[in-house]
């Protein structure tokens, strides 16, 4: 459960579940005993009318009137019931409702004690019956003794309780998918902001933007004001470190240079060419500690996305120019829209040695070919090719050529490095470098750069 | 040629202006980036050789200028920075090629007779046209093949004219451009050296080679390439 709004929405479904299961039980247990109650009322009511409705006859037993106010008695199977027996508990009147059907006796009431039971008739119905033992005073003054019996079949009021269940679960469900919904959608509002700020650091870990918006709530405004001065040193600290190996470079190379010179000037034979070498060496060191990767890892707060057409666009107009006097047709041949996610400098030292390297060793054809990885031409990933019709690597001295420093020939001046910084860098992106054979004839630089 | 060299460190500069005016060029040093700027805004020149990492102003901010402003003599960057951002920011700001310290001095007048050449239409490391040939590497001149003596004021004059052949070039525009120092030597002298090029170079008055516009300067007025 790794994000903040399935936790809540998870939490307060379980604490709906809940009150919400109290709150059904507590209002079904109100409105069954209420119903009951109503149920046990009218049924009391109808017991008082018949006995109202009794008379005595002649003959010394109650009789009652074939129509009674209430309608029910005299349809048969209506549900309501009603019947009279005497003291031996023999019937004396039946409804015309319970014809056919046998009343349970249940147990004998006491005398003028009204008795609710639950009883089930022979098909199974269930029934509330109300029985009411009483006393009658005959004319004559002789009192005896007889038992009312009023039941009425609980189907209905079964039915009545189930659909009042089935609408309290139904309108509590609904209020309960309603609040979820609403929770859910205010959840999303509430962390739009939390969001957003992922977001942002996403996009400055791609390269889309250079720092987060101020845009945030009251509370989010202090991470996202430490994010960005985090982003900021982190930024800083890595212009430093460049500016500084600038410096270092023009301050060692500069008094390299001198020396050279005025080794021209005053010496000649065994001693300047073994002074020059030594000279070479720092120079071969001091180049390739400072052509080191800039990017190092990925996921860099520094990364940029590069227009990668734009900077070999710089690239091939600035070979023309150092290499004008050759003349190299350089064609390149570039996915659409392509883009490098590291340092800038990173591409251009690979797209520039490789670039270089084939102007130096080419015929007359150059071709460089940037193609994504992935199929995506925007998520860094990318396969760079440059293909010359020169002489070409020897498989064997590939290997060799992409050890650091080391020279296939050393004629050839700045020879040295290049591929080797290459190989580094495309290394320090978890890419590689390999050497092959050019369908132009010569040789075939593959840089990789797998997407970050 | 003029050439201006803005380059801080004292030892480099000095050697390499020595360098180069061993080569026969006429070298104006620079010491620092106002310095170097002013000579490249003002002083007459054919090109420029600037180190990026200069005091008071970036030689970036120097070639960026002097393009603005129209200059167009071909410039050279001395750089100790040889990441390729560097060396493209420079060529992109108008630079036309570079040097990476520690560079071999010689290595530095080979680009410059490069960009010389270059910049007067020459495709080819030896310029020739018709039967005279001129290799600014070697600073040798031949006609039909045979090695002509000149002296170093000579040379420089034919290899400038040569440079821009087909262009007029007044007497003015040689004097600044070929001596080192005082611009205001009698013009006459121009004329003398001028005399004895076409003595040397074209003794039997047949291909005439230097032309003389009145009122304007001089031409060299042969075809460019091979001919016949």
């Amino acid at each position: 459960m790794s994000s903040l709004s399935a936790r809540l929405l998870i939490s307060v479904s379980v604490l709906l579940m809940f009150f919400f299961g109290v709150t059904i039980v507590v209002l079904d247990t109100a409105f069954r005993s209420a119903a009951e109650q109503a149920q046990a009322d009218i049924l009391d009511g109808h017991l008082m009318a018949i006995l109202a409705a009794a008379e005595p006859t002649d003959r010394g037993v109650l009789a009652l009137p074939p129509d009674l106010q209430e309608p029910r008695f005299g349809n048969i199977e209506s549900g309501l019931y009603a019947e009279l027996r005497d003291d031996a508990g023999a019937i004396v009147w039946r409804s015309r409702s319970a014809l056919g059907i046998e009343i349970p006796t249940g147990a004998q009431p006491q005398s003028g004690v009204r008795q609710f039971l639950n009883e089930t008739l022979a098909d199974g119905t269930p029934l509330l019956m109300l029985s009411l033992a009483v006393q009658w005073e005959f004319p004559d003054g002789e009192l005896r003794p007889f038992v009312f019996k009023v039941a009425e079949s609980l189907d209905s009021f079964n039915a009545q309780i189930a659909q009042f269940r089935r609408q309290l679960f139904g309108w509590f469900a609904a209020v309960a998918l309603i609040m979820l919904f609403s929770i859910s959608v205010l959840l999303r509002r509430l962390l739009r902001p939390l969001r957003q700020i992922e977001n942002e650091i996403g996009e400055v870990e791609e390269g889309k933007r250079s720092s987060l918006s101020d845009e945030f709530p009251t509370e989010l405004t202090g991470v996202a004001r430490n994010m960005n001065v985090l982003i900021d040193s982190e930024r800083a600290r890595s212009d430093r470190y460049r500016v500084t190996l600038d410096n270092l470079a023009h301050s060692l190379k500069t008094p390299l240079a001198a020396m050279r010179a005025l080794l021209n000037q005053s010496q000649t034979g065994g001693f300047a060419d073994r002074f020059n070498e030594q000279i070479n060496r720092m120079d071969e060191i001091v180049r390739y500690q400072l052509r080191k990767p800039a990017a190092s890892r990925a996921g860099d707060l520094t990364l940029t996305l590069i227009s990668v057409e734009k900077e070999v666009e710089r690239l091939v107009e600035g070979l023309k120019k150092v290499y004008h006097d050759k003349d190299p047709s350089i064609a390149t041949v570039i996915d659409e829209e392509m883009l490098f996610r590291g340092d800038a400098g990173d591409f251009l030292e690979i797209a520039g040695n490789l670039l270089d390297n084939a102007c130096k060793w080419c015929d007359r054809r150059v071709r460089m070919t940037i193609k994504s990885s992935s199929g995506h031409a925007s998520d860094g990933g990318m396969v760079l090719v440059v293909s010359d019709d020169g002489p070409g690597i020897p498989e064997a001295a590939a290997d060799v050529l992409l050890q650091r420093g080391t020279r296939l020939d050393e004629s050839t001046p700045g020879h040295g490095i290049g591929l080797a910084v290459v190989k580094e860098i495309a290394e320090s992106y978890g890419g590689k470098l390999e050497i092959g054979q050019s369908d132009l004839g010569g040789a075939e630089l593959r840089a990789t750069i797998p997407v970050s | 040629m003029r050439l201006l060299v803005i380059e801080d460190d004292a030892i480099l500069r000095e050697s390499l202006a020595a360098k180069l005016a061993e080569s026969g060029f006429a070298v104006e040093q620079a010491v620092d980036g106002k310095e170097g700027l002013y000579y490249a805004l003002e002083y007459p020149i054919d090109l420029a050789i600037v180190d990026l990492g200069l005091p008071e102003m970036s030689g970036l901010d120097i070639i960026r200028e002097a393009r603005e402003q129209g200059k167009t003599y071909p410039i050279l960057i001395l750089t100790a920075r040889d990441r390729w951002e560097d060396k493209v920011d420079g060529l992109d700001a108008g630079a036309d090629d570079y040097v990476v310290k520690p560079f071999h001095v010689e290595e530095v007048t080979a680009r410059v007779n490069a960009l010389l050449r270059r910049s007067g239409g020459w495709a080819s490391s030896v310029m020739t046209a018709g039967p005279v040939s001129l290799d600014m590497s070697r600073q040798e001149l031949k006609v039909n093949e045979a090695a002509i003596e000149l002296t170093s004021f000579e040379y420089k004059i034919i290899e400038y004219l040569m440079v821009r052949a087909g262009q007029v070039i007044s007497k003015t525009e040689l004097t600044e451009r070929l001596y080192d120092q005082d611009f205001e030597r009698d013009s006459n002298v121009i004329e003398v050296f001028i005399g004895r090029l076409r003595k040397k170079i074209d003794p039997d008055n047949t291909i005439n080679p230097i032309e003389t516009l009145r009122g304007r300067g001089y031409r060299f007025a042969l075809e460019r390439g091979q001919s016949g």
